[in-house]
């Protein structure tokens, strides 16, 4: 599930890294815009030992119980939290939520796919119909209709036919034949 | 002869990565042990602790001029600036940028070489038609 959202975030990722890099050339490393966090308030690195997940769990506004982060790969998560794959289209339409546009509320720990998964994009929200039946439903009826269509263009059905037949000696002086001149006899018919 | 249980309705629903359970179905919902009872409470504390800091801050008489959310400025800075000091190089993660990285590199200049040779070889061959150059088409 992380291999799976992470898939499409790799590269600019180094990207954002390597202009952290060149920022941080610019700039005495440490530095940040004006904000009252002190750095030990802002994400670090993965935590080892428990003290150092407790503190985690404390500054992120989190359970200690709660708190897991993100598995140590060296992907760039650090010590992070983990928090359930669930879009905000979730969460309780009816509470007094702070920012009820984002149903987020003021210093909870927001996903780390969380401008993914506002309302206007990714919907999580369980289904009436399964995802599997709906899977096999519409990968079903999409094969055969695919199926049925490369089947009628291989072997196509029609009435017999034939070249079509035009008038006025096939159309002499429409296509550009000499007007002067006597056009060639063109007989469609047999009696 | 004892047959197996038949499978939940949870299990026959199979939530994955893009529908996650209905609360209906998911046990959880209908779990009323003590523990389950003192986390709910742990967590609703540390829910109103918040609003009330929220609050306060929001109904000042001189309120601030922007009221900050540390959890969007942690992960504001975890997505951007905590990934370099936080990343390694493992196996996996050389291995994702090699593809990430130099994948689509290579495969276009294959991709195009490929077909500007087989372009070069119709010309040679005379197939190809070459109209005089012109930039109204």
């Amino acid at each position: 599930m992380a291999a799976g959202a992470l898939r499409g975030v790799l590269w600019p990722r180094a990207a954002a890294g390597l202009r952290a890099a060149r920022a941080a050339l610019a700039a005495p490393a440490g530095a940040r815009a004006a904000s009252e966090m002190s750095q030990d308030m802002m994400p670090g690195p993965y935590p080892r030992t428990p003290e150092e997940r407790a503190a985690a769990a404390k500054k992120y506004n989190m359970r200690v119980e709660d708190y897991q982060p993100y598995p140590d790969d060296g992907l760039g998560y650090g010590d992070y939290p983990m928090l359930p794959n669930k879009s905000q289209y979730e969460r309780d339409p009816w509470y007094q939520w702070d920012q009820p546009d984002m149903r987020h509320n003021w210093g909870e720990p927001m996903h780390w796919d969380f401008d993914m998964y506002i309302r206007n994009r990714v919907d999580t929200s369980p289904t009436v119909v399964p995802w599997h039946t709906m899977s096999k439903h519409f990968l079903l009826f999409l094969s055969i209709m695919l199926i049925m269509f490369g089947l009628g263009e291989i072997y196509p059905s029609y009435r017999p036919v034939g070249p079509k037949q035009y008038p006025f000696n096939d159309l002499y002086l429409e296509k550009g034949g000499d007007p002067n001149k006597k056009p060639p006899t063109v007989i469609h018919y047999e009696i | 002869m004892a047959w197996a249980p038949p499978p939940s309705a949870a299990k026959l629903y199979r939530p994955n990565r893009f529908v996650s359970l209905p609360a209906e179905l998911d046990p959880a919902t209908f779990d009323t042990s003590p523990e389950k009872l003192r986390a709910e409470t742990e967590r609703l504390a540390i829910r109103s602790r918040l609003k009330r800091q929220y609050l306060l801050q929001l109904n000042d008489p001189s309120p601030p001029a922007v009221i900050e959310n540390p959890a969007l400025i942690r992960w504001v800075h975890a997505k951007s600036q905590n990934v370099y000091p936080t990343f390694r190089l493992t196996p996996r993660t050389s291995f994702l940028g090699a593809v990430y990285g130099l994948g689509p590199l290579l495969f276009w200049i294959f991709v195009l070489k490929a077909d500007r040779d087989r372009k070069e070889k119709r010309i040679q061959e005379g197939k190809l038609k070459r109209s005089p150059f012109s930039v109204f088409f």
